[in-house]
C-alpha cells in the first residue's frame, strides 16, 4: 500500500508542480499586459448566465450538431469522470474509498461508466471528423488548416487513455475487493452499476489482484497527470482558460459597438491625451490580459476560419491563425517581458535567450508589401508578427466572434491593432486615406460635401421637412437619418426616396437634417481612426442633442450600429430604429397596405451590421413576406451565419486585390437560389451585391432581369406601384 | 537649404459658401481647410527634408485667425515651424496685394527655395507664385510635376499637352507644384499631436512694414460687383430606346454641332 502511496504522491507532486509552475509563469506574463478597460465591468449575473449557457450547456458548440454533441459528451464525460478521479486519488491511501452518499448507489457507478463510454464514442466521432476534414484532403477549406494537427491527435489519444485506464483501474478494484476481501466487497456500492468497469474486471487476471489494482491506479493517475502537464503547455489549455475567458467576455457579445481606446485601463481623452499614452496595440503586451487569455483559450477548432469572408475568398486572414500567431508570439516574447529592464527600459544584452530577443524586436504588424509575409498551413511568416494584409483584410463582419465557442474577441483585437497603425504610425492601405480626408473635410466618404445632401429628395411628390437649426417640432415622430449613401450614392438615393415615400404614405411625420448631417464615423472607427470617429461623433451628437432628437430612423446598417450602440459612449442617447423594423411595424399596424402583387422570388441577404451585430433578422423578412406574390428565399449562409458582402470594416474604401472578391462570392451564393430580386437592407451591401450580380450578367451566367435592391423598394412596388418609375430615375 | 512653403487656408470647396455684405466669402459660415493643392507642396517640402536636402522647412500663410489650423495640418505632415501673417486690414485683398504681403514676409523670414501649390482651390488664379517671384526678383518655375534640388539649382518637370519640359532654375527660386508630385501623406495622430508643439509666429502688417492702405478690399485691383448662386443644373434629356434610340441620340448631338 505504501509503495503506491509514495509513487502516487511523487507523480502528483511532480506533475502538479510542473503544471503549477507553468500556470504561475502564464500569470506573470499576463501581468505584463495592460489592465482591463475601466468600462469592462464584469457583471456577475450575466457572467454566471454565460457560464451556464456556454460552458455547462455548450450553447455555441451545439450550433454545429455533430461536433457539438461530441464535445458536449467529452465535456460532461470529464465532469462526471472528476468523481472517478477523486475516487482514484483517495484510492491511493484508502483502497475501498467511495464518495459519501452517492457512492453507495449502483446507478452512480452506472452513470460514471456510461459517460466514460460516451466520451469514447465522442472520440470516435472526433477521429472521423478529423480524418474527413483533414487539411491534406480539403486544403484551405478545412477548418483545421493552420491548426496544430499533431497535438490535436495527441489530445484525442490522451483522453482515450485517461478513460480506459480509469475504467481498468476500477475493474482491477472490483477484482481486488471481490477476490481479496469479499466480506468488504459491498463497501463500494457504486461499482455494482459500473458495467464497463466490470468488463475490465472480467478480462483482467484474477491473480495478483492487488498488484493490478495498484498498477492501473498509478497508470491512470500517471496518464491523467501527464495530460494535465501537456494541457498547460498546449492549445488544450481551453479546458481551464475558457471558464475565466467566458466570464470576462464582453456581454451580450463582442459585436455591435466597438470599445473606445484605452491605455492603462483608462479611456484616452483625444482632446488632451497624455504624452506617453499609446493609442491602440503596437506591441503584443499593449493588449489587456484578457487579450492574452483569449489567445491562450483558443483551441484551434477553426469555426471562425470556416466562416471568415476573408479566408473563404483566399485572403491571408484567418481569425484562428491570427489568434494563434499572437499567442505564439506572446509566449516566445515572454522571457523578454519578464526580464529585468535597465533604466532605459531595455533588457541588458545577453539577459535573455537570443530567440526571445529576436521575437521582442519583431514589429507586431509587418510592413506593406512584405514579400516574405505568408499565412499558411504552418502559421505565419514575415517581418511582422501579423502581416500587413492579414490585418487589413478584415471586414469586421463578426462571423468569427459569433462562432467562437469560448468568446474570443477577434474583431476588437484587430481594430486595436489597426488603431495603433493608423494613429501612431500612419500606416494603412493608402487608398483609404482618400476616404478619411473626404470624411474629415466634406463630411462624407465620397467627398461630395454637405451642399449635395438634399439632392436625393428632389423628385419626391411631397414636401420633405428639413431641419433648419431650431428644435425639432413636437409633431415630428422620427428624425430620418439619411446617411451619406442615402444622400449621395445614386442607388442608395432610390432607397432613401422609397423610405421617405413609404413613411409619408403611412402618415408618419418625419424630418431630415439635410446639410446638418454628416458621416457617423463608422468607416473611420472600423479602420482604427478613433480620433476622427470621436470628432464626427461629438459633432453629430451635438447637432442631434441641440435639435432635441429622440427617435431616429436609419436606412444604413452601419449608421444604425453607430447611432444606436456607439453614440451613447459620447453622450448621444436616442431610440434608434432601422427602417426595416419601422416598415414591418407600419405594415403590421395596417398603416401601409401592400396592394400590388410582386410575383418574384426574393432572396434576402442579412447585412452583418444589421443581423449579426444587431440581431435584426425578422423585420426585413416580415416586410418581404407581407407583400403579396413574393416568395422569400434563403441562402445557405443566412442570419447569424450570413456571409459578408465585403464592404464592412472600411473595406468599402480599400482595394481588394487578394484572392476572390468577397462580393462575387456572396452574389454567386445569392444567384444560386435563382432569385428575381436580391434584397438587402444596407446601401453598402446593395452596392457590393449589385456589382457581383452585374459581373455575372455581363458574363451571361445570370439572368439580366435579376435586380439587387433594398427591402423598402420592394415594398414600394406593392404599396405605391405608380411611383416606382419616378422615384427610381437617377437624379 | 531653407524652404518656405506658401500655404492657403481655403473655404471647404464642397460646402455651401455664403457671402458677407461686402461680397467676400463669409468665412465664419463655412468650414476651412488647408488647400488640397497646397498639400502637394507641403509633402514635397517634407520629402526634401527627409532626404536631407532641406535643413529647415517653414510654412507661411496669410489669412484669418483660423488659418492657423491650416498651418497645424501642414506641420502634421512635416516641417519645423510656421509663420502666420494676420491682420484685419488684409481682409478682401486681391492676388496682387496678397503677393505683396507674402513677398515682404519671405524677405523677413529668409529662404533659399519657395514652394507653392499650383493654384488655390477657392480663387484658382495660379498667379501668386509668379507675382511673388516678380516682387522678389527671383527665378520661378511653375507647374512642376516633379522636382529635385541639386547644388544651387532646382530642376522641375513641367508637363503640357504637347511636351514634357525639364526646367532648371538657380536658387533662390519659387516653384509651384501640381498634383502629379504625389499625394500628401495622411498624418498619424501622433504627428498631429507633435504639430501642436511646433512654433507658429504671428506677424502683423506693421511687423512687415506694409502700409495697411496697400492691401485689403479697398486696395483690391478687382472689385466684385454682384454675387448670385449658380443656377441649378437643368435635367438632361432622357432618350428611351424604342428602336429609334440611336437615331435620336445622333440627332441630339447633331443639333448641337457635336457631330
Amino acid at each position: 500500500m505504501w509503495v503506491r502511496f509514495v509513487l502516487g504522491l511523487l507523480m502528483t507532486v511532480v506533475c502538479l508542480g510542473i503544471a503549477g509552475r507553468r500556470a504561475f509563469f502564464l500569470y506573470r506574463v499576463g501581468q505584463k499586459f495592460q489592465p482591463l478597460e475601466a468600462e469592462r465591468r464584469v457583471d456577475a449575473g450575466s457572467a454566471v448566465r454565460a457560464e451556464v449557457a456556454e460552458v455547462a450547456f455548450q450553447r455555441k458548440l451545439l450550433r454545429w450538431t455533430v461536433p457539438g454533441v461530441a464535445h458536449f459528451l467529452v465535456f460532461w464525460g470529464f465532469m462526471i469522470l472528476l468523481f472517478t478521479i477523486v475516487e482514484a486519488f483517495i484510492g491511493l491511501v484508502k483502497a475501498d474509498f467511495q464518495i459519501p452518499i452517492v457512492g453507495n448507489f449502483a446507478w452512480f457507478g452506472f452513470i460514471e461508466d456510461l459517460f466514460a463510454l460516451l466520451c469514447v464514442l465522442a472520440l470516435v466521432v472526433f477521429t472521423i471528423l478529423r480524418i474527413q476534414q483533414a487539411p491534406k484532403n480539403l486544403g484551405r477549406r478545412s477548418r483545421f488548416f493552420g491548426s496544430h494537427i499533431g497535438p490535436a491527435w495527441f489530445v484525442l489519444f490522451m483522453i482515450f487513455n485517461v478513460v480506459w485506464t480509469l475504467l481498468a483501474y476500477r475493474g482491477a478494484s472490483i477484482n481486488a475487493q471481490e477476490l481479496h476481501d469479499p466480506a468488504n466487497a459491498d463497501k463500494m456500492g457504486f461499482l455494482h452499476g459500473a458495467f464497463a468497469s466490470q468488463w475490465f474486471a472480467a478480462i483482467l487476471p484474477k491473480t495478483n489482484v492487488e498488484f493490478w489494482e495498484t498498477f492501473f491506479l498509478l497508470l491512470s493517475l500517471g496518464v491523467l497527470l501527464g495530460f494535465t502537464v501537456f494541457v498547460t503547455y498546449s492549445k488544450h489549455m481551453h479546458i481551464f482558460a475558457s471558464i475565466p475567458n467566458v466570464a470576462f467576455a464582453r456581454r451580450p457579445r463582442a459585436l455591435g459597438a466597438l470599445e473606445p481606446v484605452f491605455w492603462q485601463g483608462k479611456k484616452i481623452d483625444f482632446e488632451d491625451p497624455g504624452d506617453d499614452d499609446v493609442m491602440g496595440v503596437g506591441k503584443v503586451e499593449d493588449f489587456t490580459w484578457k487579450g492574452l487569455l483569449d489567445f491562450a483559450t483558443c483551441t484551434e477548432c477553426g469555426r471562425c476560419q470556416s466562416q471568415c469572408p476573408a479566408w473563404n475568398t483566399d485572403k491571408p486572414l484567418s481569425p484562428k491563425v491570427l489568434i494563434m500567431g499572437l499567442r505564439d508570439h506572446s509566449l516566445a516574447k515572454a522571457p523578454y517581458l519578464l526580464a529585468a529592464k535597465n533604466e532605459a527600459g531595455e533588457v541588458p544584452e545577453g539577459g535573455i535567450p537570443e530567440a526571445a530577443a529576436a521575437e521582442a524586436a519583431k514589429p507586431l504588424v509587418g510592413p506593406q508589401g512584405d514579400e516574405s509575409a505568408h499565412v499558411g498551413e504552418h502559421g505565419i511568416t514575415g517581418e511582422g508578427v501579423i502581416p500587413f494584409d492579414m490585418l487589413w483584410s478584415c471586414t469586421t463582419c463578426g462571423a468569427c466572434v459569433e462562432q467562437c465557442p469560448v468568446d474570443i474577441e477577434h474583431v476588437d483585437h484587430i481594430v486595436d491593432m489597426r488603431r495603433y497603425q493608423v494613429l501612431m504610425e500612419g500606416a494603412f492601405p493608402e487608398e483609404a486615406g482618400i476616404m478619411l480626408n473626404n470624411v474629415e473635410h466634406a463630411g462624407d466618404p465620397w467627398g461630395l460635401g454637405r451642399s449635395k445632401r438634399l439632392e436625393w429628395a428632389e423628385s419626391l411628390d411631397f414636401e420633405l421637412r428639413v431641419y433648419e437649426g431650431d428644435k425639432i417640432p413636437d409633431d415630428v415622430e422620427y428624425l430620418y437619418w439619411v446617411g451619406c449613401a442615402g444622400a449621395l450614392d445614386d442607388t442608395a438615393k432610390r432607397t432613401a426616396r422609397a423610405v421617405a415615400t413609404l413613411l409619408h404614405e403611412a402618415g408618419v411625420e418625419f424630418m431630415v437634417l439635410g446639410e446638418a448631417e454628416s458621416c457617423t464615423g463608422d468607416p473611420a472607427r472600423r479602420m482604427g481612426h478613433e480620433f476622427l470617429f470621436q470628432m464626427l461623433a461629438m459633432q453629430n451628437v451635438e447637432v442631434l442633442n441641440e435639435a432635441g432628437a429622440k427617435r431616429i430612423v436609419v436606412t444604413c446598417a452601419h449608421c444604425y450600429n453607430t447611432l444606436a450602440n456607439e453614440y451613447p459612449q459620447v453622450g448621444g442617447h436616442y431610440e434608434v430604429v432601422h427602417h426595416t423594423t419601422l416598415l414591418a411595424r407600419l405594415v403590421a399596424d395596417k398603416r401601409l397596405t401592400p396592394v400590388q402583387r410582386v410575383d418574384a422570388a426574393v432572396t434576402y441577404h442579412d447585412p452583418c451590421y444589421l443581423g449579426r451585430h444587431n440581431r435584426i433578422f425578422a423585420a426585413p423578412r416580415e416586410v418581404l413576406g407581407a407583400i403579396p406574390g413574393t416568395q422569400v428565399q434563403e441562402m445557405p449562409r443566412n442570419r447569424e451565419k450570413s456571409f459578408c458582402c465585403g464592404a464592412g470594416g472600411a473595406r468599402m474604401w480599400m482595394d481588394e486585390n487578394l484572392g476572390e472578391r468577397i462580393n462575387q462570392n456572396r452574389a454567386d451564393e445569392a444567384l444560386a437560389t435563382k432569385p428575381d430580386i436580391v434584397a438587402a437592407a444596407c446601401p453598402f451591401c446593395i452596392t457590393m451585391l449589385s456589382d457581383g450580380v452585374a459581373q455575372r450578367q455581363q458574363e451571361g451566367t445570370a439572368a439580366t432581369t435579376v435586380a439587387v435592391t433594398d427591402v423598402s423598394e420592394v415594398l414600394l412596388r406593392s404599396v405605391r406601384p405608380d411611383l416606382v418609375d419616378s422615384l427610381s430615375a437617377s437624379s | 537649404m531653407k524652404i518656405v512653403v506658401l500655404v492657403k487656408y481655403v473655404p471647404e470647396p464642397t460646402a455651401t459658401w455664403k457671402f458677407a455684405p461686402d461680397l467676400t466669402v463669409d468665412r465664419a459660415g463655412v468650414e476651412g481647410r488647408l488647400s488640397e493643392l497646397d498639400e502637394y507642396a507641403v509633402e514635397q517640402a517634407a520629402q526634401l527634408a527627409e532626404k536631407g536636402v532641406a535643413s529647415e522647412v517653414v510654412f507661411l500663410t496669410v489669412g484669418p485667425a483660423k488659418a492657423a489650423e491650416g498651418l497645424r495640418k501642414a506641420l502634421a505632415i512635416g516641417g519645423d515651424k510656421a509663420v502666420h501673417v494676420l491682420d484685419d486690414a488684409i481682409h478682401g485683398s486681391c492676388a496682387l496685394s496678397t503677393s505683396l504681403v507674402l513677398a515682404k514676409a519671405l524677405e523677413k523670414e529668409g529662404y533659399d527655395l519657395v514652394l507653392a501649390g499650383m493654384a488655390s482651390t477657392d480663387a484658382e488664379l495660379s498667379v501668386v507664385p509668379s507675382m511673388v517671384a516678380d516682387r522678389l526678383g527671383i527665378n520661378q518655375a511653375t507647374f512642376a510635376g516633379e522636382l529635385s534640388v541639386d547644388g544651387g539649382a532646382v530642376t522641375i518637370r513641367r508637363d503640357s499637352d504637347v511636351a514634357s519640359e525639364k526646367v532648371t532654375a538657380a536658387l533662390p527660386a519659387i516653384v509651384s507644384v501640381t498634383d502629379q508630385t504625389g499625394e500628401a501623406r495622411y498624418p498619424a495622430f501622433k504627428a498631429i499631436m507633435g504639430a501642436k508643439k511646433k512654433p507658429i509666429t504671428t506677424w502683423s502688417l506693421a511687423d512687415l512694414g506694409v502700409d495697411a492702405s496697400a492691401v485689403g478690399l479697398g486696395a483690391a485691383s478687382v472689385r466684385t460687383v454682384d454675387v448670385s448662386p449658380t443656377p441649378a443644373r437643368t435635367a438632361g434629356t432622357i432618350v428611351t430606346d424604342d428602336g429609334e434610340g440611336a437615331a435620336q441620340l445622333a440627332g441630339f448631338l447633331a443639333d448641337r454641332g457635336f457631330i
